[in-house]
C-alpha cells in the first residue's frame, strides 16, 4: 500500500497536488475503516441487545418478564457504553454517562439508548461490511482488470462481471473507481456515526438542566434547613445569655440607684455586680460572634484567619495561599469553619504530625485541601464531624472528596463556588 | 504624661479621655481614625498611645497596623491597643520587635479603672500588659505531654499574671499573699518548665513566659514549625 502511495505523490505533484493532503485523507480513510468495522461488531452487540429486551418484552405478559426488564436494560447499556466511550474519542471530547440513579425504566436515558441500539443494529453492521469491502474490492478489481488474460475463461469481479476482454476489463476499472470515490467518503461515515452516537447517549439537554434543578433544590432545602437551625442557635445563645445577664445588668443598677442614699456601701458593691455581670454578657456575645462571623474574618481576610487557626493548632500546620482575593463572605466563613473543623477532627482523631492546608481556586471558586500525616482511615458514616463539613459545603453547591487510606495520608478537598 | 487617643466610638472616645483627665493624665489627641493619628505621631512624640483595632475607613485592623507603623515611626513608643475581641496572633505581632511597652486588652477592662491606668502606667515605662484572655487562649492550647500539667492551681495562676505583665509585687497583691511566697512559686515554675531561673525583671520576663506559652505542642527547646508563627516567633531574649 505505501508504495501504491509513493507512486501517486510522484505523478500527482505534476498535476498540482498537495503530497501532505493526500496522506492526511488516506490516513482519515484508514481510521474511518477502523471505526467503522469495530461499529458493525458493536452494531451486532446492539442486535443481541434488542433481541434480549424483545425477549424479555415478550415474557412480560407471563409475568417473569417484569423483574428481569430492569436488569436486561442494564445489561444493554454495555454495548451503548461502548460506542459512547468511542465516539467519544473519535470525536476528541469526552461524552458524560446521562443515566440517573434508580430504576432505569424511568430514566429518560433509556428511551435515546433504545432508539442508538435499534439505529446502529440497523445500520452499523452494512457500513462495517461496506467499510472493509470497498477498498478491498478496489484493489481486487484493479487487479483483476490487469491480470485476465493470465486467467482461462476470465475472472468474476465483485458485480458479477466476468472479465474476459478488455472492454469489460475497462468496465471492471469503472467500478473500480466509483469504489475508491466511496471509499474517500468512509470518514465522512464514520463523523455521521459518531456525532449520532454523541447525539443520543449524552445526557439529553433539558435532562442536565432538569437534574441541576433537583440538585439545586435538593441542597437548597438543606441549606434552608442549616440556616434555620443556625439562626435558633443565635437566638437561644443571645437569649439565654446575653439578653439575660443584661436585664439582670438593668436589675442591679435600678436597685444601686434607690440605695445610693440611704446605704451607700451597698449601692458601690451593687455597682461592681453590675460591672461583673456586664463583663460577663460581653465574654459571651464575643463567643457568639465567633461562632456567627469571626471578626479575624473581617479584619484580615480568609488568608489571615486560616493562618491564625493554624497557628493555634496543636498539630503542626502550614498555610499556603495560593489565591487570595475577598470572596464572598459566607462562602469565606463556610471555609473558615471547616478549616477549624477538619483541624480539631486532625487532633482528636488523626494521630498526625503535621498537617497541609492549601487555600487556592479561582475567582469563581475557592479550594481548600487539607492533608495530614496521620493514620488516615477516616470514614464519614462513622460520625465524625466530616458529615457536617460535607453539609456545610454542599450548602454552597460545593463538593468535598476524602481520601484516606488505611495508614494515610488523609486528604480532604473542599471546593467552593463563588456565585457569578 | 500626654496620651494620644484613637477610637472611632464616640462614647469610647470621650469614655476614655474623660477617665484619663480625672487620673491626671495628658490627652493630647483624641482622632477617630488612622491616618489622623498616624499625622500626630509623625509631628511629634506622644509618652503612650490609646489604640482601636478596628476604625474607618475599611473597620479591618488599621488600628493594628497604625500601631506597628508608628512604632516604627517612634521605637518603642508605648502602644496599647484595645479590641472587642483578642487574637493571639495580634499580640504576637504586637510584641515582635521585642522592645517592650506593648498592652493589648480587652475594651471592658477599661471598666476596671485602677486595673486598667496600672496597665497604662506599666505599658508607658516600657512593660507589658497583656489581656487575661489572651493568656488563656496561649495556656488552652492543648499540648502532648503538656509541661503545664506539672504546675499546680496556684502556679499557673501566677505564671498567668506574670504572662500578662504584672511584676511580682502586684501578683502578691492580686492573690493576696507574700512577695516571699510569689518568689518561691517562681522560682518552681521556672524550675519545672526549664526555663532559666533568672530571667530577669520586667518586659524580658513577660517575653520569656509568653514564648514558652506560644512554644509548639511537645517541642520545647526545638525551633517553631517553619510555617506555625507561635508566640516563639518573638527574638530570643539576650
Amino acid at each position: 500500500m505505501e508504495r501504491w502511495i509513493g507512486g501517486s505523490a510522484s505523478t500527482t505533484t505534476a498535476v498540482g497536488w498537495d503530497t501532505v493532503r493526500v496522506t492526511t485523507r488516506l490516513r482519515e480513510c484508514w481510521s474511518a475503516v477502523r471505526y467503522l468495522v469495530v461499529g458493525a461488531g458493536t452494531s451486532l452487540l446492539s442486535l443481541f441487545a434488542l433481541a434480549g429486551l424483545f425477549a424479555v418484552l415478550l415474557l412480560c405478559p407471563f409475568g417473569v418478564g417484569i423483574p428481569s426488564l430492569a436488569p436486561m436494560i442494564r445489561l444493554a447499556r454495555w454495548p451503548v457504553g461502548v460506542d459512547r466511550r468511542r465516539a467519544a474519542r473519535k470525536l476528541g471530547e469526552p461524552i458524560p454517562e446521562p443515566y440517573r440513579a434508580g430504576s432505569p425504566l424511568k430514566d429518560p436515558a433509556t428511551r435515546r439508548d433504545l432508539a442508538w441500539l435499534a439505529i446502529h443494529a440497523a445500520t452499523g453492521t452494512i457500513i462495517g461490511v461496506l467499510a472493509f469491502g470497498l477498498p478491498l474490492g478496489a484493489v481486487q478489481q484493479v487487479i483483476t482488470s490487469f491480470v485476465w488474460p493470465l486467467v482461462p475463461g476470465g475472472i468474476e469481479g465483485s458485480l458479477g462481471i466476468v472479465v474476459d476482454s478488455w472492454p469489460k476489463a475497462a468496465l471492471d476499472l469503472l467500478v473500480a473507481a466509483a469504489m475508491v470515490v466511496a471509499t474517500l467518503q468512509l470518514p465522512r461515515v464514520a463523523r455521521w456515526q459518531a456525532r449520532t452516537a454523541r447525539k443520543l447517549l449524552a445526557p439529553a439537554p433539558g435532562v442536565v438542566l432538569a437534574d441541576r434543578v433537583a440538585e439545586l433544590t435538593a441542597t437548597r432545602a438543606a441549606a434552608l434547613e442549616a440556616h434555620g437551625a443556625e439562626l435558633r442557635r443565635i437566638e437561644r445563645d443571645l437569649h439565654d445569655g446575653t439578653q439575660a445577664r443584661i436585664a439582670a445588668v438593668v436589675l442591679q443598677l435600678g436597685i444601686a440607684g434607690q440605695l445610693y442614699d440611704r446605704d451607700p456601701a451597698m449601692a458601690r458593691d451593687l455597682l461592681g455586680k453590675a460591672q461583673d455581670t456586664a463583663t460577663d454578657a460581653l465574654a459571651e456575645l464575643r463567643t457568639v460572634v465567633r461562632s456567627i462571623y469571626p471578626p479575624l474574618l473581617s479584619e484580615r481576610g480568609l488568608a489571615g484567619a486560616v493562618r491564625a487557626l493554624a497557628e493555634r493548632s496543636p498539630v503542626p500546620a502550614v498555610v499556603d495561599v495560593e489565591y487570595e482575593t475577598g470572596r464572598p463572605a459566607a462562602v469565606e466563613a463556610a471555609a473558615y469553619f471547616v478549616v477549624a473543623e477538619v483541624l480539631a477532627n486532625v487532633t482528636k482523631h488523626a494521630d498526625a504530625s503535621e498537617v497541609d492546608i492549601v487555600l487556592g481556586g479561582t475567582a469563581s471558586v475557592l479550594t481548600l485541601e487539607i492533608r495530614d500525616d496521620g493514620r488516615g482511615g477516616a470514614d464519614e458514616s462513622r460520625g465524625s464531624g466530616l458529615a457536617g463539613i460535607r453539609r456545610r459545603a454542599e450548602a454552597f453547591d460545593g463538593t468535598l472528596t476524602l481520601t484516606s487510606p488505611p495508614g494515610g495520608p488523609t486528604v480532604l478537598r473542599v471546593e467552593l463556588p463563588c456565585g457569578s | 504624661m500626654r496620651v494620644v487617643i484613637a477610637e472611632d466610638d464616640a462614647l469610647l472616645r470621650e469614655g476614655l479621655s474623660l477617665l484619663l483627665k480625672t487620673a491626671g493624665i495628658e490627652v493630647a489627641a483624641a482622632v477617630d481614625n488612622a491616618e489622623d493619628f498616624l499625622a500626630f505621631v509623625e509631628k511629634e512624640r506622644p509618652d503612650a498611645v490609646v489604640m482601636d483595632v478596628r476604625m474607618p475607613p475599611t473597620h479591618r485592623d488599621e488600628g493594628l497596623r497604625a500601631a506597628v507603623r508608628a512604632r516604627e515611626i517612634h521605637p518603642a513608643l508605648p502602644v496599647l491597643v484595645l479590641s472587642a475581641h483578642v487574637e493571639t496572633s495580634y499580640a504576637v505581632e504586637l510584641l515582635a520587635d521585642g522592645v517592650g511597652g506593648v498592652g493589648y486588652l480587652l475594651k471592658e477592662r477599661v471598666g476596671k479603672v485602677e486595673r486598667f491606668l496600672d496597665a497604662l502606667q506599666r505599658v508607658a515605662k516600657g512593660g507589658t500588659a497583656m489581656d487575661p484572655e489572651v493568656i488563656g487562649q496561649l495556656m488552652a492550647r492543648r499540648r502532648t505531654a503538656d509541661p503545664l500539667e506539672a504546675l499546680t492551681a496556684r502556679e499557673r495562676e501566677v505564671l498567668g499574671l506574670m504572662a500578662e505583665g504584672y511584676n511580682n509585687s502586684t501578683i502578691a497583691e492580686l492573690l493576696v499573699v507574700s512577695d516571699g511566697a510569689v518568689l518561691k512559686h517562681i522560682r518552681n515554675i521556672f524550675a519545672k518548665l526549664g526555663l532559666p531561673s533568672d530571667e530577669g525583671a520586667g518586659h524580658r520576663r513577660v517575653l520569656a513566659v509568653l514564648a514558652y506559652l506560644g512554644r509548639d505542642a511537645g517541642s520545647a527547646g526545638t525551633t517553631p514549625h517553619p510555617g506555625a508563627r507561635g508566640i516563639s516567633a518573638v527574638p530570643a531574649v539576650p
